[in-house]
């Protein structure tokens, strides 16, 4: 087991942004999807010290390891695309990295690609600040068009308001909702959204179908699959890939 | 007849969007054993959800030592939480097991760990869920056997109508050779009966259906168990014993949960037993004798488990971890190979008379979160009535030694009820809490934020204690005597949590009552008790309803008191330890005199060693 160095002074401990940033994509597929963010969270941790890998822990009481993830996915959405960046007290090679990981992970959550990124760029979570989405409704007693029809409906009112346990919340439709499209598959109808989380708020997948099918009086299919099928930055007008800026420092904001 | 061994997963699936926490139900965890091909098939249950029991340390060894066998197979199994067990019954979904969601009535046997006395209408629920009649009688020829093993098997009589056999003991071996009894006489085409019979001939199994329940004036009112006629059942069935524990594997958790569990960690059983002779504990009587592993071992393992399974924490447990004889030999190993890997080594409770400035560095390692110690009464008095041998330095020594190394919480564990107790031991309690509290603020200021907070528990008097002749405390006095100690307390950086006095009557009821208590547990399944062990769902009133349905008053089960001379409705099980033994320490007790430990003292005549042929293991120097 490589050791992490223990300096006897605090200002010979290592700077969080100069040590190795270690951008890791994973899935999250079949029965992994109804794991809770935070035990995804432990999952990973522990994934991580099963590879060996050198990893950073933090100075603070809790001694916890320097890992930080992509927005949380609702319990029951399935992924291809999250995302999680470690540092490493040396910057291994990637590949071999990578290797370590996939060993010591369990397959629904089989990480895809790692590379080393910028140590100075923003936490991932609000840097991803795009997703698409897929919603497929099995057993639905509605067409895709009715259903287009019902999203349709919501987003002109501009705002979802729901129960979230007993607390009210508000989504403002045009910061959050950016596209969709609904067609026909071969289980029924699918939506694709295009979302945009911020600091103000973000726009849960099944928040909006419920929300259309309450209006439009449509009833509920028996289920519904939610995949998160990519995730972006946006910049201008842009979607910058996850990996897409390596090793350019100073053009994105200080974290 | 037996249900069809079949993948059910996709029943349960549609389910997990509607339920609280779906990870209990998914299963594939990290070091589960996917492989289940049999063609022999045990499943191992927890009558409580995922996250409770999977950190269970019994359960985790028998699985391996099953699945470590070339012909056989185990699995686990939950107790699905309410939500989940009501769309299962809405939907006819049966209980599966985790790893081949396969219907629990297709296993060839069905092992339940019976963690405490409060898990009983669990048992009757999981079988219930499964599609398993409830009681042996009831069952047909071919249907699943039903086990039973763990530490609240030593009255196993309330449950004893469901279970075809109990396992005693320690089951490493006797698992195995249950499992390959059952198989044997399967394939030689044996008869239930016939083979409940071969079963009562495996060393430490016991078959509650080949005893017939007595009641006479040498008994109390729930009779003694003697063997039926021309059965194969021993009059006292011994329980097994591990001799050489170190030849075990260390090691048994393999499983890393994906949710988090109530004890997140690693766990590794450092020794099993303990000899200090505490007169209300039940492991204390029932797990000897002592059997420490070495420290080269511990740490190997330790250091091997935590690599393979990626925890951050370990903890060192068993029923006495500081007694180790090489206990800080094992610290300072962990603390160096661990050294800079931001993992935790924790113990879960210290002994107080071994807490010295050394331990407590040693234990600190990186974090000082909370400490536990039990001095379990409030005056020496007392303490020596339940032979707890820690006296007021002890205590005071050990907390300066803790605030000095820089813990700032410590928490302390009590009992009421205990025989001959008085208010003004009762009161003791608050002043020893206060005591640790100002040494605290000694050491480290008044500024510090020193808090110490109390856990107050009843005592229930348990089977092969030397109190178990004793009644409990009734309940309207627990509570006196509760509200006395709050009233005593006067200082809000004490905190005091207690336990309900309604859940230890219970708890006191179902550790008196022989196998009469079964309707009593039915009754209490069928008015909807579940998860009693659980504060949000324990309903006394159900209790109370089942029992007086019953004919029984709990109150008056529970407080009764036996004669010392009675044969009492667990004497056919045994763990070894000699009654006489158990009548002389309950004598001392009301006499205030302690004995000592045979692992640092000579022999204090328990009997455990010459009827089980077996000693203590001691690597180190315990005196």
């Amino acid at each position: 087991m490589r050791q992490q160095p223990t300096a006897a002074r605090p200002q010979d401990l290592p700077v969080k942004a100069d040590l190795a940033r270690l951008r890791v994509e994973y899935g999250k597929d079949s029965r992994l999807a109804y794991l809770g963010h935070l035990d995804l969270i432990a999952t990973v941790e522990r994934c991580v010290r099963r590879a060996r890998l050198p990893f950073s822990i933090g100075n603070g009481f809790a001694r916890r390891m320097r890992i930080q993830f992509s927005s949380a996915l609702p319990v029951g959405a399935s992924s291809s695309c999250e995302y999680f960046d470690l540092r490493l007290t040396e910057a291994l090679d990637p590949e071999e990295a990578l290797a370590a990981l996939r060993a010591a992970t369990p397959g629904a959550l089989a990480p895809r690609r790692a590379v080393y990124v910028e140590g100075r760029m923003p936490a991932l979570e609000a840097w991803l600040d795009r997703a698409s989405w897929e919603l497929c409704c099995l057993g639905a007693p509605f067409s895709a068009e009715e259903l287009a029809e019902a999203v349709r409906g919501v987003r002109e009112l501009g705002k979802i308001t729901y129960l979230r346990g007993e607390r009210e919340k508000r989504v403002d439709l045009s910061a959050t909702l950016v596209g969709f499209s609904v067609r026909e598959g071969d289980d029924g109808p699918v939506v694709e959204l295009e979302t945009r989380s911020s600091p103000a708020g973000a726009l849960r997948p099944r928040v909006l179908l419920d929300a259309a099918l309450g209006a439009a009086g449509l009833a509920e299919p028996s289920s519904v699959r939610v995949r998160r099928k990519g995730q972006w930055h946006e910049e201008d007008g842009c979607l910058v890939e996850p990996f897409g800026r390596l090793f350019q420092p100073g053009e994105t904001p200080l974290s | 007849m037996r249900a069809a061994r079949e993948n059910l997963f996709h029943l349960i699936e549609p389910l997990l969007a509607h339920v609280e926490h779906p990870a209990r139900y998914l299963d594939h965890e990290w070091g589960a054993c996917e492989r289940q091909d049999g063609p022999f098939h045990l499943c191992m249950v927890y009558a409580d959800v995922y996250e409770v029991g999977q950190p269970n340390l019994g359960v985790a060894i028998l699985y391996n030592q099953v699945n470590a066998q070339p012909d056989m197979s185990c699995e686990r199994c939950y107790l699905p939480w309410k939500d989940m067990a009501g769309l299962m019954r809405e939907r006819g979904v049966p209980l599966l097991s985790l790893e081949g969601a396969a219907p629990l009535a297709s296993f060839d046997a069905v092992g339940f760990t019976l963690a405490h006395e409060l898990i009983a209408t669990n048992v009757l629920e999981t079988l219930d869920l499964a599609g398993i009649a409830l009681t042996s009688a009831e069952r047909d020829e071919d249907d699943p056997i039903i086990l039973a093993g763990g530490p609240s098997a030593w009255n196993a009589e309330p449950l004893a109508p469901v279970f075809d056999a109990v396992l005693l003991g320690d089951g490493e071996e006797s698992i195995v050779e249950v499992c390959a009894c059952i198989r044997d006489a399967r394939s030689e085409g044996l008869s239930r009966a016939e083979l409940l019979g071969r079963l009562a001939e495996v060393p430490g199994t016991y078959v509650p259906s080949l005893y017939d329940v007595r009641v006479d004036e040498t008994s109390t009112r729930w009779g003694y168990a003697v063997p039926r006629e021309g059965s194969p059942a021993s009059e006292v069935v011994l329980k097994r014993c591990v001799g050489d524990f170190a030849d075990t594997p260390a090691l048994a958790q393999r499983i890393v949960p994906y949710m988090g569990i109530v004890q997140d960690r690693l766990s590794l059983e450092v020794l099993r037993g303990c000899a200090r002779g505490c007169r209300f504990c039940q492991a204390g009587m029932t797990y000897r004798p002592v059997r420490e592993r070495p420290a080269e071992q511990v740490v190997r393992c330790g250091v091997d488990g935590l690599l393979a399974s990626g925890h951050n924490e370990i903890s060192l447990s068993s029923l006495s971890t500081t007694d180790h004889s090489q206990c800080a030999e094992i610290l300072s190993g962990f603390n160096r190979e661990l050294e800079g890997r931001g993992v935790r080594v924790s113990i879960p409770s210290q002994r107080l008379d071994s807490f010295g400035v050394d331990m407590a560095a040693a234990v600190a390692g990186a974090r000082r979160g909370g400490l536990t110690f039990a001095p379990e009464a409030g005056s020496q008095r007392l303490r020596d009535v339940i032979n707890k041998n820690v006296s007021e330095d002890d205590v005071e020594t050990a907390a300066r030694n803790a605030f000095r190394a820089g813990w700032r919480r410590m928490k302390l564990y009590f009992m009421i009820g205990l025989p001959t107790e008085t208010d003004e031991d009762v009161v003791g309690i608050a002043r020893l809490a206060e005591r640790v509290l100002d040494i605290g603020r000694e050491e480290l200021g008044r500024k510090a934020g020193v808090s110490v907070s109390i856990s107050v528990a009843v005592l229930v008097p348990k089977a092969y204690t030397p109190f178990q002749w004793c009644g409990q405390l009734d309940p309207d006095e627990v509570r006196r005597r509760q509200q006395l100690l709050l009233h005593e307390i006067r200082d809000r950086a004490i905190r005091v949590s207690y336990h309900d006095a309604s859940v230890s009557l219970v708890e006191g009821a179902l550790s008196k009552l022989g196998r009469g208590g079964f309707a009593l547990v039915h009754r209490a399944w069928e008015l909807g008790c579940r998860f009693d062990a659980w504060t949000s769902e324990f309903r006394f009133e159900l209790w109370l309803e089942a029992a007086r349905d019953c004919g029984l008053d709990l109150a008056e089960v529970a407080c009764e008191e036996f004669p010392l001379s009675a044969r009492l409705p667990w004497d056919h099980t045994s763990p070894g330890v000699d009654k006489g033994y158990l009548q002389r320490e309950w004598l001392r007790a009301t006499d205030g005199v302690t004995t000592p430990d045979c692992t640092r003292k000579s022999c204090t005549g328990c009997g455990v060693c010459p009827a089980l042929g077996v000693r203590n293991v001691i690597w180190g120097d315990r005196s």
